[in-house]
């Protein structure tokens, strides 16, 4: 078959015109509209205790459907009731899609919320999203996840530090190993910052072994279910299944299917899991489960809607504008399983205090 | 592939028929009328829905972006066949222009262009492979789909930290944010509601309403599709036609690609993730066939639209995600069998009348 590029040349050159020429067509000539952000009008003397919180009405987005997310729900509505905000939702239709998240935002705008505390989804992109809310005027803050680079557009930004909760769970598995042996990591989509900032923290871990730990594979995207994790584990196990002696899992479903994988196959390798999923929590109490990183979900949505309110209410302005705080991350074994969520609370509680004295200025 | 034994038949043809349809049977007409009623029912239901910045806007960009994915799916079913790897060209195309912005420095314009020739590029090696080996289409561009799955994430680990290319060129922004409010001719300026990235949407659906309407080629890639026997012993070079089909859809998935990127932020190996079922769904609500043969430049951008004004509609009403997907499939349903119930409702009206 001969291929003549007349057949080809055509249409390429026509879209190719038509879409050039179409890039020098952005024009601005109308006059520039006012700035949105209002300017912050300070009520006297009341400090950080919301006054009137019934104006605010506070949106918290996650960037999907994920079991992390649950807390958010109801943390949310408790906040709601405590402050008696104007209203607290919690959408997770955005369907881990940056489009649609941000379609999302600016229909729950037009439904009326005022104030947004958002997973981004895409953590390269989500500055973009955080800076066109804050030009409508809308308080926006950045909760489980902050954005990649060193700009925060938003607020502030009130996430795990992951690159540190990986960390502590690879020394953690490093530790339980006895200080050698192989390690495996099990993590979620890689073309993620947030994955990348775990593979560096376990990274780190393992190189400061000297080494003794060697990391044996680290398996990216299964995160997506538990059926695609517990699939990959499983094969893992059947391949190198005598090599490991160590698995961190610093993703949800990964972390699960690892305990799963441990118990029905009685390996002797140590499993540091992610979150307090049941069976990870269960896992932990028989022992096939060494140790799991909790977070603090609960203390991200509590802390969050507060603060939003207390911004939208332009009762408090932030002190330093796209300010990072780690809402903490706690290494739960055997010995603290019972009563880690004391630690967490206590954790939340510091924050509130953390934030009314450091990153909020109030009249 | 499938054929078709009946002679294709385009938009901008009328039917050959003896007795004419009725004007109401037309899909693309019901589709508009649909489209319109939904409109002012969720209107009326929500009046945020008319916030022409808020809801509008967004809404309209998004339509812009997955009409032209809708498009590069449409030209390879124009002749019979799919490509499944739609995003992943998308991906593949935004990682060159990525790479322009972030590692050469290149104008937007010379980005655009690397990534217009980086889909077309990949789109000629999957038509070439699909002709030349007269492989399944299916097939091919499942394989493609996953060796760029493969490629793109390699790269973008390879040449990023965050695997993103966060370079911005000048006049990205404004591309993702102007609309016609920001041009003014005196006193009168454009609607706030309607995005200028929407420019691409409205060229590429002209180059394409021009190729298959007015164009010989495009006229043997439509009888291509319906029906490459036929095709091939009068004399139409198929296997040209079908690398032409799949180069333009690399091309305006790149293109697709491009937008996607513009409108949220930065050039990411995610982009075109979901791209694969709203390029399907835009284009056979708007009357493409699967078969090849037929397609509809316009009935392309209506279906995507449909499914855009649905999804907003649904969102704005507080619908949740246990039931956004039930309704969204239940009002799609109803759309189709409202077309389908049109079609032989007018079929029995112009039997009778003979």
């Amino acid at each position: 078959m001969h291929f003549a590029t007349r057949s080809v040349l055509p249409g390429v050159l026509t879209a190719a015109l038509l879409a050039t020429g179409a890039t020098a067509c952005t024009y601005r000539n109308a006059p520039l509209p006012a700035a949105g952000q209002a300017s912050a009008a300070r009520h006297t003397g009341a400090g950080a205790e919301l006054v009137d919180g019934a104006g605010a009405r506070v949106a918290l987005v996650p960037g999907g459907a994920h079991p992390y997310f649950r807390p958010w729900r109801t943390a949310g509505a408790t906040v709601q009731k405590t402050y008696k905000l104007g209203a607290v939702t919690f959408d997770e239709t955005a369907e881990w899609d940056q489009q649609k998240q941000n379609n999302l935002l600016s229909t729950l705008a037009a439904r009326g919320y005022n104030a947004f505390g958002i997973f981004g989804v895409s953590p390269t992109d989500i500055n973009t999203t955080f800076a066109d809310l804050k030009s409508q005027g809308f308080p926006v803050a950045s909760l489980g996840s902050c954005p990649a680079g060193s700009t925060d557009e938003a607020d502030f930004c009130l996430s795990t530090n992951v690159e540190l909760a990986a960390y502590k769970a690879a020394k953690a598995a490093i530790t339980a190993m006895g200080g050698k042996g192989t390690l495996v990591h099990l993590t979620g989509n890689n073309v993620d910052a947030n994955t990348q900032l775990r593979i560096k923290g376990v990274a780190r871990a393992v190189r400061e072994s000297g080494g003794k730990v060697g990391l044996l594979q680290t398996v990216t995207d299964i995160d997506t279910d538990l059926g695609t994790a517990q699939k990959a584990v499983s094969d893992l196990m059947a391949a190198k299944g005598g090599r490991i002696t160590g698995i961190v899992a610093t993703a949800y479903n990964p972390a699960v299917a690892a305990a799963d994988a441990v118990r029905s196959s009685g390996s002797k390798a140590k499993v540091i899991a992610i979150d307090d999923d049941a069976k990870i929590l269960s896992g932990i109490r028989q022992g096939t489960v060494t140790a799991t990183v909790v977070q603090n979900p609960v203390g991200q949505a509590e802390i969050g809607t507060w603060a939003l309110a207390l911004l939208q209410t332009k009762q408090c302005t932030v002190r330093d504008p796209g300010v990072e705080v780690d809402s903490g991350s706690f290494v739960v074994t055997r010995a603290n399983v019972a009563d880690y969520d004391t630690a967490r609370q206590a954790r939340t509680a510091r924050l509130k205090t953390e934030f009314a004295d450091t990153y909020l200025s109030c009249g | 592939m499938t054929t078709s034994v009946s002679p294709p038949r385009t938009t901008a043809e009328a039917p050959a028929a003896g007795h004419r349809m009725p004007f109401w049977v037309n899909q693309r007409l019901g589709l508009l009328v649909l489209v319109i009623a939904l409109g002012v029912l969720f209107g009326v239901l929500r009046p945020a829905f008319l916030d022409q910045r808020l809801v509008l806007f967004p809404l309209l960009r998004d339509v812009a972006t997955l009409t032209v994915v809708a498009l590069a799916q449409m030209v390879a079913l124009s002749v019979g066949h799919m490509n499944l790897a739609v995003g992943r060209m998308a991906a593949f195309g935004a990682m060159f222009a990525g790479v322009g912005y972030d590692k050469l420095h290149l104008p937007m314009q010379a980005g655009l262009l690397l990534c217009l020739a980086a889909g077309a590029v990949i789109g000629a090696v999957t038509g070439w492979l699909i002709a030349r080996t007269g492989g399944s289409s299916f097939v091919v561009t499942l394989a493609m789909d996953f060796a760029l799955l493969g490629l793109v994430s390699l790269t973008y680990s390879a040449l990023t930290e965050d695997a993103a290319f966060t370079t911005r060129p000048a006049g990205i922004d404004a591309l993702r944010s102007y609309s016609l409010a920001d041009l003014c001719l005196g006193p009168v300026c454009g609607s706030p509601a309607i995005p200028q990235l929407a420019q691409f949407t409205v060229l590429a659906m002209l180059g394409l309403g021009v190729l298959y309407g007015c164009t010989r080629i495009g006229r043997e890639l439509l009888l291509t599709g319906a029906n490459p026997a036929a095709a091939e012993l009068s004399g139409i070079p198929t296997g040209r036609r079908v690398l032409l089909a799949h180069t333009l859809s690399g091309l305006l998935a790149a293109l697709a690609g491009f937008m996607a990127a513009a409108g949220t932020g930065t050039f990411r190996a995610s982009i075109g993730d979901d791209f694969m079922l709203p390029s399907f769904l835009g284009a056979v609500l708007g009357g493409t066939l699967l078969t090849g043969g037929v397609v509809s430049v316009l009935g392309t951008l209506l279906g995507t639209a449909l499914v855009g004004v649905i999804r907003k509609g649904l969102d704005l009403l507080g619908v949740g995600l246990e039931s956004l997907n039930i309704y969204l499939g239940c009002i799609l349903l109803l759309a189709l069998s409202a077309d389908r119930i049109r079609t032989v409702v007018s079929y029995r009206k112009v039997v009778r009348s003979t």
